[in-house]
This record gives C-alpha cells, sequence and structure tokens, in this order.
C-alpha cells in the first residue's frame, strides 16, 4: 500500500496515459463528422461579389480539401504530431493561436462563475440540509429552481439591462476589457491576474467589473445543481453514526457541521464541480455572445455555422484535452478530500 | 510583515487621484476625436483580396488603401449615397479617357506618400494592378467584369503616369478600378515579404498593411477588434486636411441587442446591422440619428430553379409571383424597412425604363395565381420545400411562415427548410434547392451587369438557374453599347423579358439603417456597405 503524494502522482500519470487512445480517437472521430456534414466550407468562404468556380477551387486548396479524406487524415494527424492546428478561414489565423488567446478568456470566466457558484452554492446547500423542511429549504429550492429555468443569455441580458442600461453601474458588456483602457503585459493571459503582476490597480478594477456580469450570469445556472448535491450529501452526513457520535461527546457545532459532516458530504460535490466546470467551459457560448467576450466557445459555434473545420477540430481536441486535464484534478482533490481514495 | 507602509500606501493614492484629475479632461477629448463603431460581423483580414475577406475587411481597406480613383457621391432622397457615375481621382490627380475609349491615362498626385514616407509611384500602381489580375485573389474576378484581365494592358509612362488599355471600350472598366480591390500597395515593402512560393506576398499582407490610407492599423485582433490612428499626411478628402477621427475602433459585438444599447447610451458613435425593430424603437425615441438608405444595390428575392420540376414551368412560377403576400411579409421581414420591388402598375403592360432592378407589376391575387396554376397543369397544387438561412432567420422566418399560409390557400403544400449557412451556399451552388429566398448584392449596379451576373450562366449567383439565350445575348451586346438609348431600350426588353419568364420574384430592397450618435455627420452609403471611416466627422 502506497499513500501520499507518490501515490498521488502514480495514479495520476496512468490516468494521463489511459486517456491517450480516448484523445486519439475523438480526434479521428470529429474530423470525420466535420466531412460528413454537409455544407462545402470553400462555397460559403467565396462569398465575394464575383466569386465564381475559380475562387471555390482556390479556396479548397487553400483547405487542403482537394484530397482525397483518408489523405487529408494523415495529413492532419501528422500536422498535429507537428504542432500544428491548422488555419482557420473565420479569422485567417493559424487555430492554435487563436486558441491560445481564446481560452484565458474562457477560463478566467469559467473560473470566476465556478467560484461565484460554489461560495453561493455551498452554503446554501448546508443551511438548506441543517433544516430540510423549512422555509429556508424551500426558499433556496425556489432560488434554485429560478436559476435553472431562466436561461444563461436572458439572465444575461436581464443583467446588462438593470445594471448597464438602466443604472448605469456596469462597463459596457464588450468583452473583457473597456476598449479605452490599455492591455497589461501578457504573462497568463488571465487579465485580472495580468493586471495585478503589472501593479496596475485601476486596470484590474476595470477588469473585473467587465468580468462580474457575465460571471455571475452563468454561475446562476450551476447554483443549482451544486446548492442540491450539497444539500443531498449533507443530509445522508449529518444523519449519519459519526456525526451522532460527535454531537454525543459535545463536540462544538462548527466542528460536527464543518469538520465532520462537510468534509465527508464534498466528495460528490467536487465530483459536480469538475463536470460542471468543464460543460461550462464548452456551453457558456451563449454568455460569451450576449457579453462579446472572446472566449474558445463562440469561436467554435461559429467556426461550426461556417464549416470552418480547423477550428471546430482545434476547439474539440482543445475539450478533450480540458475533460482529461479535469478528470485528473478532481481525481487529486478527492485524494486530499478523503486519504482512503488513494488506496489501491 | 507589511508590504507598504501606510504612507506610501497613501502617497500612492493621492498620487493617482491627482492623475487622475489631470488626465480626465484630455481623456474626453480623445473620446469625442474616438470613433467607435460596433459590428455583428469581424475583421479577418487586411487585404481584402484574401479569398474569405469578410465584408467587414473590405470596408476596412477603403480607409487603409488608397485606389487610383473613387466613387462620387449623391443625394438620394435626401441620404448620401455612392454615385457610379462621378468617379473622383484618389491618387491620381486626374485621368483621361481617349475618344475611342480604349486607352485610360492616371497621372499621380505629386504629394502622394505611403504610410512609411515613400511616395506613390507608377511602379507601385503597376506592381498592384499586376497582382490583382495575375495572382490568385478576389480581385481577379472582379476586375474581368471591366475588361481588365492581363498585366500587359497596364504601362507604366513615367514615375507619376500609367496607361491602362482594354481590348473594347468597357463602361465598367474605371468603375472597377474604384472598388475595393484593386488597391494601391507599397510594392517595394511587399516584394521585401515575397517568396518563391508567394511571390506576391499574399501571407505578409494578410496581417499587414503597407498602403496610403487615411488610417494607419495600430492593433488587429481577428475577430475581436482592429484600431485605427489617423494618417496626419492624407489629403485625398480634402485638400491639406487628414481625415476627421484621430483614433478609429471596431468592435465585433456579436449580439444585436448589446449594440443597440450600447449606441443608445452613447458608449458606441455609429452601427449598421441592427435588428429592424430596435431600429424602429431607437428611431422613436429621437435621441439617435437613423439614416435609412433603401441598398440600392442589394435585393432580395424568392427564387425558384428553373430547371427543376414544377418549377421548370412558367406558369407554376407565374401563380407562385401572384399568391406571395407581399405586403405582410415586407412588414412582418423589414417592419416596411426598404423599397418595394412588388405592386407597380404598367399601363400599357410595358416596363416603365430600362434600370434594374424594377417594380413588377405583381401582387396578391389568389384567383389569378390559381388561374396560372391551372394553366400549368397542376390544379390541385403541389408540394415543394422552401428554404432560408440561419443566419437570415430573423428576416425569413415570418416570410417563410406567411409564404407558406398564403400559398396553402392554392394547393401548394410547403416545407419550412431552415439550413446553416455554409449548407445554404452548397446547395445554392449545386442548384439543389428547389424554392428558397436569398439577396444578392452588386458593387457596380448597371442594367446588363445584373443580368450578365444574375440571370446567365451555369453559376452560383444565377439562382434561378434561368439558361435563356436571346436574354444573355441581348445583355452581352448591351455591355458595350455606347449610345444611350439603345442601351435603355435594351433594358427594357430585358425587364419585359423578366416579367414575362418570372425566373425568380424580386421582393424588395432592404433599408440599410445607420443608427448614429445625434453629434455623427457626413454618413455615406457606400457601394460595400459598409461604414466608410473618412467620410464621418463629428459636430
Amino acid at each position: 500500500m502506497k499513500t501520499g503524494l507518490g501515490a498521488t502522482i502514480i495514479r495520476a500519470g496512468r490516468r494521463l496515459l489511459s486517456s491517450l487512445p480516448a484523445l486519439f480517437g475523438v480526434l479521428v472521430f470529429t474530423f470525420l463528422l466535420m466531412r460528413v456534414l454537409p455544407g462545402d466550407p470553400a462555397v460559403f468562404f467565396a462569398s465575394g461579389p464575383n466569386a465564381g468556380k475559380e475562387e471555390i477551387e482556390q479556396i479548397r486548396k487553400q483547405m487542403g480539401l482537394n484530397k482525397s479524406v483518408p489523405e487529408q487524415l494523415v495529413f492532419y494527424l501528422s500536422d498535429i504530431g507537428h504542432g500544428n492546428l491548422g488555419r482557420s478561414m473565420m479569422t485567417g489565423q493559424p487555430v492554435l493561436k487563436d486558441l491560445r488567446e481564446r481560452l484565458p478568456a474562457s477560463l478566467e470566466l469559467t473560473f470566476t462563475a465556478l467560484l461565484i457558484a460554489l461560495i453561493a452554492a455551498v452554503p446554501l446547500g448546508v443551511v438548506a440540509a441543517l433544516r430540510p423542511g423549512s422555509i429556508v429549504d424551500h426558499s433556496v429550492r425556489l432560488f434554485c429552481a429560478l436559476g435553472v429555468c431562466v436561461p444563461t443569455f436572458v439572465s444575461g441580458l436581464l443583467l446588462i439591462y438593470v445594471f448597464y442600461y438602466l443604472l448605469g453601474l456596469s462597463p459596457d458588456p464588450t468583452g473583457r476589457i473597456d476598449v479605452f483602457t490599455s492591455l497589461p503585459p501578457q504573462h497568463t493571459g488571465f487579465l485580472s491576474i495580468d493586471f495585478l503582476l503589472a501593479g496596475d490597480l485601476e486596470g484590474w478594477w476595470a477588469a473585473c467589473k467587465q468580468l462580474i456580469l457575465p460571471a455571475v450570469s452563468m454561475a446562476l445556472f450551476v447554483i443549482a445543481p451544486l446548492a442540491r448535491i450539497t444539500r443531498a450529501s449533507m443530509l445522508v452526513s449529518l444523519g449519519s453514526d459519526f456525526v451522532r457520535t460527535a454531537r454525543s461527546v459535545g463536540l462544538s457545532w462548527r466542528k460536527v457541521v464543518v469538520t465532520y459532516a462537510l468534509r465527508n458530504a464534498i466528495l460528490p460535490v467536487i465530483t459536480i464541480a469538475g463536470i460542471v466546470f468543464s460543460t461550462m467551459l464548452g456551453a457558456n457560448v451563449l454568455v460569451e455572445k450576449v457579453f462579446s467576450w472572446p472566449g474558445v466557445a463562440s469561436y467554435a459555434l461559429d467556426a461550426l455555422l461556417s464549416s470552418d473545420y480547423a477550428p471546430v477540430q482545434g476547439f474539440v481536441l482543445l475539450m478533450a484535452s480540458l475533460f482529461v486535464l479535469v478528470n485528473l484534478v478532481v481525481d487529486i482533490c478527492y485524494g486530499i478530500a478523503d486519504p482512503r481514495v488513494s488506496i489501491e | 510583515m507589511r508590504f507598504v507602509s501606510f504612507r506610501s500606501a497613501t502617497t500612492i493614492l493621492a498620487t493617482t487621484a491627482l492623475l487622475l484629475i489631470a488626465t480626465a479632461p484630455s481623456h474626453a477629448q480623445s473620446r469625442a476625436e474616438t470613433l467607435r463603431y460596433v459590428t455583428g460581423a469581424s475583421v479577418n483580414t487586411l487585404d481584402p483580396n484574401i479569398p474569405g475577406a469578410t465584408r467587414e475587411s473590405f470596408g476596412l481597406s477603403m480607409s487603409t488603401y488608397d485606389r487610383l480613383v473613387s466613387f462620387g457621391r449623391k443625394q438620394l432622397n435626401g441620404k448620401w449615397v455612392f454615385d457610379l457615375d462621378t468617379i473622383n481621382g484618389e491618387l491620381a490627380e486626374s485621368y483621361d479617357v481617349s475618344p475611342d475609349g480604349l486607352k485610360i491615362t492616371f497621372r499621380l498626385r505629386k504629394d502622394a506618400k505611403f504610410q512609411d514616407g515613400s511616395p506613390v509611384t507608377a511602379d507601385d500602381v503597376k506592381w498592384s494592378l499586376d497582382r490583382c489580375v495575375t495572382a490568385p485573389i478576389l480581385g481577379k474576378a472582379q476586375l474581368l467584369t471591366g475588361s481588365l484581365t492581363s498585366a500587359d494592358q497596364f504601362k507604366v509612362i513615367d514615375p507619376l503616369t500609367i496607361e491602362v488599355t482594354l481590348p473594347k471600350p468597357d463602361k465598367l472598366a474605371l468603375p472597377n478600378l474604384a472598388t475595393v480591390y484593386p488597391m494601391i500597395i507599397n510594392s517595394k515593402m511587399a516584394k521585401e515579404h515575397a517568396t518563391a512560393d508567394d511571390p506576391w506576398a499574399m501571407a505578409w499582407l494578410k496581417e499587414h498593411t503597407a498602403g496610403s490610407g487615411a488610417y494607419v492599423v495600430e492593433s488587429f485582433k481577428p475577430g475581436e477588434q482592429v484600431t485605427l490612428k489617423r494618417n496626419e499626411a492624407w489629403n485625398r478628402g480634402s485638400p491639406n486636411r487628414p481625415a476627421f477621427f484621430k483614433r478609429i475602433i471596431v468592435q465585433s459585438v456579436p449580439e444585436p441587442a448589446t449594440r443597440a444599447n450600447l449606441v443608445e447610451r452613447g458608449d458606441a458613435d455609429i452601427v449598421l446591422d441592427l435588428q429592424a425593430s430596435d431600429v424602429q424603437s431607437l428611431e422613436a425615441k429621437g435621441k439617435l440619428k437613423v439614416v435609412s438608405t433603401p441598398q440600392y444595390n442589394a435585393i432580395t428575392y424568392v427564387s425558384m430553379n428553373n430547371q427543376i420540376p414544377p418549377f421548370d414551368n412558367v406558369n407554376v412560377r407565374r401563380a407562385i409571383a401572384f399568391a406571395l403576400p407581399y405586403e405582410d411579409m415586407f412588414k412582418a421581414a423589414l417592419f416596411g424597412r426598404g423599397m418595394p420591388l412588388y405592386g407597380a402598375s404598367w399601363p400599357d403592360g410595358k416596363p416603365l425604363n430600362g434600370i434594374y432592378p424594377f417594380q413588377q407589376p405583381v401582387k396578391l391575387d389568389l384567383d389569378k395565381a390559381k388561374e396560372y396554376l391551372k394553366a400549368a397543369g397542376f390544379p390541385e397544387g403541389f408540394s415543394t420545400t422552401f428554404s432560408f438561412n440561419v443566419g437570415w432567420a430573423s428576416q425569413a422566418e415570418p416570410m417563410a411562415a406567411l409564404i407558406k399560409e398564403s400559398l396553402g390557400k392554392i394547393g401548394i403544400k410547403v416545407d419550412i427548410q431552415k439550413l446553416p449557412d455554409a449548407q445554404m451556399s452548397t446547395l445554392i451552388n449545386e442548384k439543389k434547392l428547389p424554392f428558397f429566398t436569398e439577396g444578392i448584392v452588386a458593387w457596380l449596379p448597371s442594367t446588363d451587369y445584373f443580368y450578365r451576373n444574375f440571370y446567365t450562366g451555369n453559376q452560383r449567383w444565377n439562382y434561378s438557374s434561368i439558361n435563356n439565350p436571346d436574354l444573355a445575348a441581348i445583355a452581352q451586346g448591351a455591355r458595350f453599347e455606347p449610345d444611350k438609348a439603345k442601351y435603355e431600350e435594351a433594358g427594357r426588353k430585358l425587364n419585359a423579358m423578366h416579367f414575362d419568364l418570372m425566373p425568380q420574384i424580386m421582393l424588395w430592397q432592404p433599408n440599410q439603417d445607420a443608427v448614429m450618435a445625434a453629434t455623427v455627420e457626413g454618413y455615406t452609403y457606400e457601394f460595400h456597405r459598409q461604414v466608410d471611416y473618412r467620410n464621418l466627422s463629428r459636430k
């Protein structure tokens, strides 16, 4: 039996290795799927007022579509091997560059939203579980139901309407930073961190202000599953023997609820948080659209609508890799929350 | 441990506050001198010639590059629009067309300089025009419509004179040189970045500008934002004066409601692509300036594929033309914002003039439609699909529903098919859609140009797939017709044929609604349908 850090690393490494075939499958599957979808990107992009057959052929050649599908797949795989994800017709940039610029924006938004959601959901769930069936429990349930019922773009537009249009409290909802603010030197791509590194507090505050509304509208949507899971698992844990024992020996309320009950109840919450995070990253396209957030999801959607193969393939690959990573992190978090998990 | 002592923290705070106060007025000043333009689309290349370039890239290139000549402007119903018949010099100080119409000589401005300070010479002009007709780029197909096809046609006479030779006296040669593509590039700079594989520096010019235009690209984030800085040396607009705005910010904001909010709150200065409903409510509030121009070089159609049964039968097409609920569609799709192309009355049954597009004498008349359907041999009607693309859904969805309802009354069962944009263009190109709605734009809207490009040949823009040798011959003949009266006559013939054959149904010319801050002036509707930043100023 191995315990501690070593075991965790070995487990993580094994996990990573076993996910490689899955990644490869995703790669080939997306590639084939894009080719099967109806719609010829060359025709779509040859849309100048005089674009004729010649232009369409030209674009086809540029995108490598004049070759047979197996040939294209071989070229594609060898390109991926060289770290080249191809070029987007839409933005005219290498996909890798686009994703590298846009991923931090999506991650920053998703992390913030998840943080807000967790900060709100865990206490809500705990409070609801402590008084099941009470007014508090019902109001938490109502709040969660409302959050889930309202689609993110509706809550986004409502938040914009109230805080930007009516009250003028928040800055205009156009991307990560006010157009008149100059950007900090890029280190991490996370504006809130880069501004701090540059020591520009004013810029940091400006970036945070831009972040609040989209993050809140995303968080509203995911508070429900997190709070419900917290409540359910807290109920189980509060009703279990060890909590009864802890209570009976007269431990403080805080110790009983936070240290014993919550720590045991948090495992499913971490699992759900991991899943929620991955879903949010891909599914926050509506929020990105409403707030003109230059993230990867809206990028992929635009690409999909115009049958721009390379960005969609790059995006799916990125998402698959992130999913693997998130699962890994969740595993490691398990180990920390519950050392028994590390035992093999 | 304390990282910052209390005293130094207060000092920093105080300094920041002081700085803020000190910079506040200049910030306000620079805001007035900055134009923030928001759009749902985005710029994807700095060279509009690259295949796949977006319309937003076309608009941008008008300000970053100069051309030899440019279109003048005229007033149409009190609104400024581009004028195809007035060609002004831009980099050319003057030009002469030889009496036989076969030679155009351009004399360049002596004071014209590229943004790097080097003078604009005839060699640069030749290189740029050669590139346009030789390299595999978009300009090639465009210049072809003006009989400009080979590098041999451009000759350098002296460093400031260039001569263009034409095989035929083509009316569209000169206007073609004012379009987006034949921009004049700093050839020395471009050649430095050319490679053996890429002799026309396409890869480099996609990401860099080497022009003499009114604005210099300061930053370019494809798909997000472009910022431009004024070129102080540029004086092609008005003598000795650069463009008005010191800075231009072109920003992509995908959500139309957000664009409407931005311009209403005064955070954005101008926007073109709002939803018709938003334009109407903003106009009603009266705080902003709304300039609505019918896009007189654009047309929205209901198209029928003339080769696919039952639409190969002219009476079926006529029946459809009399069964569309035009007025309701116009209101539902566009809120009535545009120029209708239906409901004319032709007292003697002949076209009123030879200009295309024109109003056809069609209106909703179900009895007449039923008669045509009977004559076509479909008294009981038939089933078909009506397609439109997702990108157009806000307009096309209500239209499709109304068409379905109305055609149902004469027994035609319509299934509505909503297609992703790329799929729609593919199906149109492959001529597989029987019945659909689409739009067209012509940069150089003359009657023969419309008929040649949109009603002949087995090519994508011939939506109706009409193949009528007589129509094609008249349109081809009109192209080189120098006599105005004869040209008009040919136009009348074509229009009469259009109504008779009814290959597709012209619905309307949608308005372009430019919504701008009350202080913004000088907006002109341009052939490329984008904002030309050089036209604008602030009161």
